[in-house]
């Protein structure tokens, strides 16, 4: 008996503090997490999606891209897991000439998503890429998976 | 004869003998050798040997890809890809299985086999076998863990170790992926454990190998049809089968290890509470009263 009320105590202690401490300062599943990830991914992605293609690479900074996700209609709440529209847009030739890929985000509970390209075509559109000599490669930016921090 | 709860004889050292070994030592070793004899240990471990081998050559064989799992996408273009798309897949519902399958039967196969009676009155106390059992089921656990972390790497490697495209979209070379998968997997020691904790407290307090393992299956089942659901972010991490996913942050860009810790807080109390409810329960049963 001695020995079982401090083991329960530190069990009781212990999940208490997982739940109080948890419960403070989240601010979940919402709309700027979930642009800020999806288009530092997106700008790493086509780096490398340009690259696999033998083309120029540009930088991530000349890219600057940024992203704009809605859940819903405007009506709905902006936060949580279900189905986002993200419009990332990105510079390719100056800022006078933006670029918009169009993406479907499934947001999961957890933080992380899998975003399927909706376009333009040549961008998101097909699953494969050409590669030098005619190789068929993964295309980065068709499927895009990333996670981000919910707590 | 009746055992009743705090009054079983003491073990009394003869006098002159040599020092003994500690009483929780023989029972961890005996449950140790008795686990490494089962079946259903040795058909784990050979399981979990070959298993990410066979996946490996399955993907090898095909075109396919599992494209709606992360890292699925990249499975031909590089071995780092495979492991993490098995850990994906396996961690909530595979991994709590497989420890369940020891943990949830090492207290009430001595109930099924009516043994209890015949261990308890040999000169080992009952916080002796408690704690025996408890560390067997537990070292039973992280060697599940070293042996799926060391062949999944494996296997991961005899496909390629090519870079691999993360989850922030950065290229990771091949020894800085090779080490975030060792972490991946680490990380999930610790939700194993509460697990381990879950099953065995179930064992305990069922008497019953088929709630203690099913039980935990269930449990795993339900949690992960609980996942779906938008829960408030408090009771999301206090889930058991949260930490399981923590790894994703690794593979971020910049990386992220907040999940992580908040899996280790989760995972210790879930195993604390499970632990001190199983001990709680066990040190005051009456043990030998017919069934």
């Amino acid at each position: 008996m001695r020995r079982v009320r401090p083991a329960l105590a530190a069990g009781a202690i212990a999940a208490l503090t997982a739940l109080t401490v948890s419960g403070c300062g989240s601010d979940g599943l919402s709309a700027p997490r979930l642009q800020d990830s999806i288009s530092s991914t997106f700008a790493h992605l086509y780096v490398l999606q340009q690259a696999e293609q033998g083309n120029p690479q540009p930088s991530l900074r000349s890219l600057h891209s940024h992203a704009s996700c809605q859940r819903g209609t405007p009506g709905t709440a902006q936060d949580g897991p279900g189905t986002w529209l993200c419009l990332i847009t990105y510079y390719v030739a100056g800022p006078a000439y933006p670029v918009v890929a169009k993406y479907k985000v499934d947001v999961q509970t957890d933080g992380c998503y899998a975003a399927d390209g909706d376009g333009p075509a040549s961008v998101n559109g097909s699953t494969t890429i050409t590669g030098p000599h005619y190789r068929q490669l993964v295309n980065p930016l068709s499927l895009v998976d990333g996670c981000f921090d919910y707590t | 004869m009746t055992l009743a709860a705090g009054r079983w004889p003491a073990a009394v050292p003869p006098a002159g003998a040599a020092p003994q070994r500690s009483g929780t030592l023989v029972v961890y070793r005996m449950e140790l050798a008795k686990l490494s004899r089962q079946i259903r240990v040795r058909t784990i471990a050979v399981c979990a040997v070959i298993g990410p081998f066979l996946v490996v050559a399955g993907f090898h064989v095909q075109n396919a890809t599992p494209g709606d799992t992360a890292f699925g996408q990249w499975v031909h273009t590089s071995g780092f890809a495979i492991p993490m798309v098995i850990l994906g897949f396996a961690a909530q519902w595979i991994i709590p299985g497989l420890t369940a399958l020891v943990a949830g039967d090492i207290f009430s196969a001595e109930d099924h086999f009516g043994t209890w009676k015949t261990v308890l009155t040999r000169s080992r106390s009952r916080s002796q076998f408690f704690t025996g059992k408890f560390l067997a089921a537990v070292s039973y656990g992280l060697a599940l863990a070293v042996i799926l972390i060391v062949t999944d790497l494996l296997a991961g490697l005899l496909a390629g170790t090519q870079p691999v495209v993360a989850l922030g979209g950065q290229l990771v070379p091949a020894g800085h992926a090779a080490t975030l998968e060792v972490l991946s997997y680490a990380s999930e020691i610790p939700p194993l454990l509460a697990f381990t904790a879950v099953g065995i407290m179930l064992s305990v307090l069922t008497r019953s190998s088929v709630a203690g393992i099913g039980g935990v299956i269930a449990l795993t089942f339900v949690l992960q049809v609980v996942t779906l659901i938008d829960l408030p972010g408090w009771l999301q991490v206090a889930l058991p089968s949260t930490p399981f996913l923590a790894w994703h942050g690794f593979w971020e860009q910049p990386a992220f290890c907040t999940a992580f810790w908040w899996g280790l807080v989760t995972s210790a109390a879930w195993f604390v509470v499970c632990g001190g409810v199983s001990w709680w329960v066990f040190r005051r049963r009456t043990i030998g009263v017919a069934a």
